[in-house]
């Protein structure tokens, strides 16, 4: 399927706040509680449509743990968009979110979107970090911020379009030379081209990866 | 092991005991005091032995392994064995371990395709030996002579015919087989074009040069009076040799890669590219080495008039053996004594190498391979071995099972420890039926062998990954203890993988564009133009043995294969060689970036035909030879590590 832009993706953050349970909400709409842990890097991919226009959502799902952080940190590289997610019911996983902030800062271009997502908000009687504090932190950072569940679906659709619509913005804005691809974007065809940016023609890309 | 090096042969024990049997034919009984490393089974008789025949492990004549060469009859069959010498046979800067890597263990003669003689005007006489799989051995050095006896001997054994295009050329077992003439052919280090040799040879030389380190000035030449001499003299006749060596390598190397392109290129039309094309214009012609003198076999005369296309005949005789299906129970008895000792574990190796084990064996057969069980154990043995570990797997349990609430509390490391394994075994192969289900007790199985082995091995601890290579070995085991121990013999050669600065990790991904730089240059150009030659696209495959690219069934036929080492303990790294080679055309052809890459290999996951695959990575690891293991320095997982001072480094504990 053709698009008028390719936007990738990144989830990061701590082992078993749910990244692959809300990959798989957002490209599959079901929850799987029992799936196997992600080894490395795992891909989905989903079209959406922003101001009319198809934009293909090009999502890599890392694996958690510190010790695969020198080989996740090569996969920042040309993200235009990540997903910071903790779990609302395990304090710790919060107390990590500069961490991976950090790392994010440090390897991503400056120009990447960052949506913090509060996970497991079904879990609302088991809350260990209270709506306010994330709210605070994202603030504090200059993040977008939602609370989701993957099992509900609650939000999930919410956070990765509200992602799309800030890098939207962006490129509308002249923020993004868009034929240049270490910024996460992709031209497709009859693309708006930015102020800044990329004509038309511009991308032999198009659909040159589509599933 | 630190012994630097043998000046005088006399000092060494085997050595002399060797002088005083001569070289005649004896019974193996009277064989000398020190038979350790070569026992052979009575009954057999010694028919030939020869001391002093050496290997060069490198290019440098100043690397050597020394040891003895024999041939011995047993029944009516006819071996051959080559066992450096223990200690100080060597002068080359390998371990022990890595000497008796090159042993030659009672070879059936019979299993012999071909023997070359050589004679060079200056240095030492010398052989090559190609088995009928397309092995060749290392040439073989008569520094006491010795050649025309040791060829004499087999002729009184085996049907021995010399070639008619070559007297140089033995033929074991009259052949037919042209191809298999190439091979033999192409050992031969004469008429070499200048242009092909530094070129081909660069990669091995730095490769070496880590490799050996200081080994290179240790005057070894001193044996024959050349101690202290510059090496590059002229006239030195070792460094005649050696740069012999180092031609026929690299046609060996010229040979493989261009040989292993053509047959991927043309034959491997695998249905998963629809837009495969079968003449691929894609097929590199590897800069200076024109295509048309890859067919080396072109100048073999097609004997027989084989059926139609002779070129895919010729190329699939080398191309793997065909496997063989699963070892079953009754063969299984023929490779024990009557009291369970594996009587020839080579063989045994040999056997599951080419056809995996029936399912029913694996409980058996799988501690045995992966060195739980030693090979020459009873039954008896066994048993009590398995009871003995009980009881100390049930210690290290309860050191954290005794582990109070209170206790807990205060032991932030081990709560992490023991969330992060419980949110993961209850994301491992759930949708096997073995682990399947709410409160499957096997889950729990997992979770407390994993914490368990954090204790055993508490520097490593727990990383995500384990309990893929846990998951089949419980459910092959069907037992906690037995599970633990097999898995703590896996992690012996597997736990660097797990590291917390991933240094096995690189090391094997290092290895691995080695070889592909040596097996396919134009690929290895490609990966290097785009920017991933950190090869992390096969990260996930070599972690966990590529646990996650096949069927239950399946990886764990490839891990037996693996386990057995049979040809190379890096097979996995072959095993990757010959996936991106399947596809090579598609990721040059589609100009797959790192993210496409990436992308593409992860969706191969069950697509990749596994004995297709390890047939082209048995033959890469045939072809690549000497040259291939240069590619992969001492001590990458899963051999063993270098030194044994601390295995791991010691790991911060996290939670992330
Ligand atoms: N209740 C609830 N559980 C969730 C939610 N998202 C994920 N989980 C559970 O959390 C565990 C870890 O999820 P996973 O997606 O594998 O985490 P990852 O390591 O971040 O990819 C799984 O067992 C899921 O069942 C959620 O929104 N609500
Ligand atoms: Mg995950």
């Amino acid at each position: 399927m053709s698009y008028a832009y390719l936007f990738k993706y990144i989830i990061i953050g701590d082992t078993g706040v749910g990244k692959s349970c809300l990959l798989l909400q957002f490209t599959d709409k079901r929850f799987q509680p029992v799936h196997d842990l992600t080894i490395g890097v795992e891909f989905g991919a989903r079209m959406i449509t922003i101001d009319n226009k198809p934009i293909k959502l090009q999502i890599w799902d890392t694996a958690g743990q510190e010790s695969f952080r020198s080989i996740t940190r090569s996969y920042y590289r040309g993200a235009a968009g990540a997903l910071l997610v903790y779990d609302i019911t395990r304090r710790e996983t919060f107390n990590h979110l500069a961490s991976w902030l950090e790392d994010a800062r440090q390897h991503a271009n400056a120009n990447m979107t960052i949506m913090l997502i509060g996970n497991k908000c079904d879990l609302a009687h088991r809350r260990a970090v209270s709506t306010e504090e994330g709210e605070q932190f994202a603030k504090e950072h200059g993040l977008i911020f939602m609370e989701a569940s993957a099992k509900t679906a609650q939000n999930v659709e919410e956070a990765f379009i509200k992602t799309a619509a800030s890098i939207y913005k962006k490129i509308q804005d002249g923020v993004f030379d868009v034929s240049n691809e270490s910024y996460g974007i992709k031209v497709g065809y009859g693309g708006i081209p930015g102020p800044s940016g990329g004509r038309d023609g511009s991308s032999s890309q198009s659909g040159a990866c589509c599933s | 092991m630190q012994e630097p090096e043998l000046h005088d042969l006399s000092d060494d024990a085997d050595y002399a005991a060797s002088l005083q049997q001569g070289s005649t034919s004896m019974m193996l009984r009277s064989d000398s005091v020190k038979s350790s490393s070569s026992r052979e089974p009575e009954g057999a008789e010694l028919v030939y032995t020869r001391d002093n025949v050496a290997i060069h492990p490198s290019s440098l004549a100043s690397e050597r392994i020394s040891g003895r060469l024999k041939l011995i009859k047993q029944n009516s069959s006819l071996f051959m064995t080559w066992i450096p010498y223990k200690g100080h046979g060597s002068t080359a800067k390998l371990s022990e371990k890595d000497t008796n890597l090159y042993s030659i263990r009672a070879v059936p003669v019979s299993d012999i395709r071909s023997i070359r003689r050589h004679a060079p005007p200056l240095g030492w006489q010398y052989i090559i030996i190609v088995l009928s799989s397309g092995l060749a051995y290392p040439p073989l050095y008569f520094y006491n002579g010795g050649v025309k006896e040791f060829i004499g001997t087999i002729k009184q054994h085996v049907f021995l015919t010399r070639s008619a295009e070559d007297v140089n050329l033995f033929l074991v077992n009259d052949f037919q087989d042209p191809l298999q003439k190439t091979l033999s052919s192409l050992e031969l280090p004469r008429a070499i074009p200048l242009a092909y040799g530094p070129s081909n040879i660069s990669v091995d030389e730095s490769t070496l040069v880590e490799v050996q380190g200081s080994g290179v000035n240790d005057g070894s030449s001193s044996a024959f009076h050349h101690q202290g001499r510059p090496r590059n003299k002229v006239h030195d006749p070792a460094r005649d040799l050696s740069i012999q060596v180092l031609e026929k390598f690299s046609r060996v190397t010229k040979f493989a890669r261009e040989t292993t392109t053509q047959l991927f290129s043309e034959h491997h039309g695998n249905g998963y590219d629809p837009n495969y094309r079968r003449t691929n214009i894609h097929t590199p012609a590897v800069p200076g080495h024109p295509k048309k003198s890859s067919s080396v076999g072109g100048k073999v005369p097609h004997e027989s008039p084989a059926s139609g296309n002779s070129e895919f005949d010729e190329l699939s005789l080398i191309w793997g053996k065909p496997r063989q299906p699963p070892l079953g129970y009754e063969e299984w008895i023929s490779f024990l004594d009557s009291e369970g000792r594996v009587t020839d574990l080579n063989a045994l190796r040999k056997r599951i190498f080419y056809g995996g084990l029936d399912h029913e064996l694996r409980k058996e057969v799988w501690g045995l391979l992966l060195g739980y069980h030693s090979h020459d154990s009873t039954y008896a043995e066994r048993e009590y071995l398995k009871s003995v570990k009980k009881s100390e797997y049930e210690t290290i349990k309860n050191q954290w099972k005794s582990i109070s609430l209170a206790q807990a509390k205060r032991f932030t490391k081990f709560r992490e420890r023991k969330g992060l394994i419980e949110k993961d075994v209850v994301r491992t192969d759930r949708s096997i039926g073995f682990y399947d289900g709410d409160d499957n007790p096997n889950v729990n199985v997992l979770r407390d062998i994993l914490l368990t082995y954090s204790f055993y091995n508490f520097d490593l601890g727990y990383c995500q990954g384990m309990s893929d290579l846990l998951s089949p070995i419980l459910y092959v085991m069907d037992d906690e203890s037995e599970a633990f121990w097999c898995f703590v013999a896996l992690m012996e050669r597997l736990g660097p993988n797990f590291n917390r600065d991933q240094n096995g990790m690189h090391s094997q991904l290092f290895a691995l564009s080695k070889l592909v730089e040596l097996l396919d240059g134009s690929l290895h150009n490609y990966f290097k133009q785009n920017d991933c030659l950190n090869y992390f696209f096969c990260f996930r495959w070599i972690l966990i043995q590529f646990k996650r690219e096949f069927q239950y069934e399946k990886t764990m036929q490839l891990w037996e294969v693996l386990w057995t080492h049979y040809l190379s303990e890096h097979l996995h790294l072959y095993l990757c060689v010959a996936i991106l080679k399947r596809y090579r055309n598609k990721i040059i052809g589609e100009e797959m970036d790192f993210d496409t890459l990436l992308k593409f290999i992860n969706e191969l996951s069950g697509h990749i035909d596994l004995d297709a695959t390890l047939r082209d990575a048995e033959a890469l690891c045939i072809c690549a030879g000497e040259n291939g293991a240069a590619c992969i320095p001492p001590g990458t997982p899963p051999s063993l590590p270098l030194d044994d001072g601390l295995l791991y480094s010691q790991q911060d504990d996290e939670v992330l």
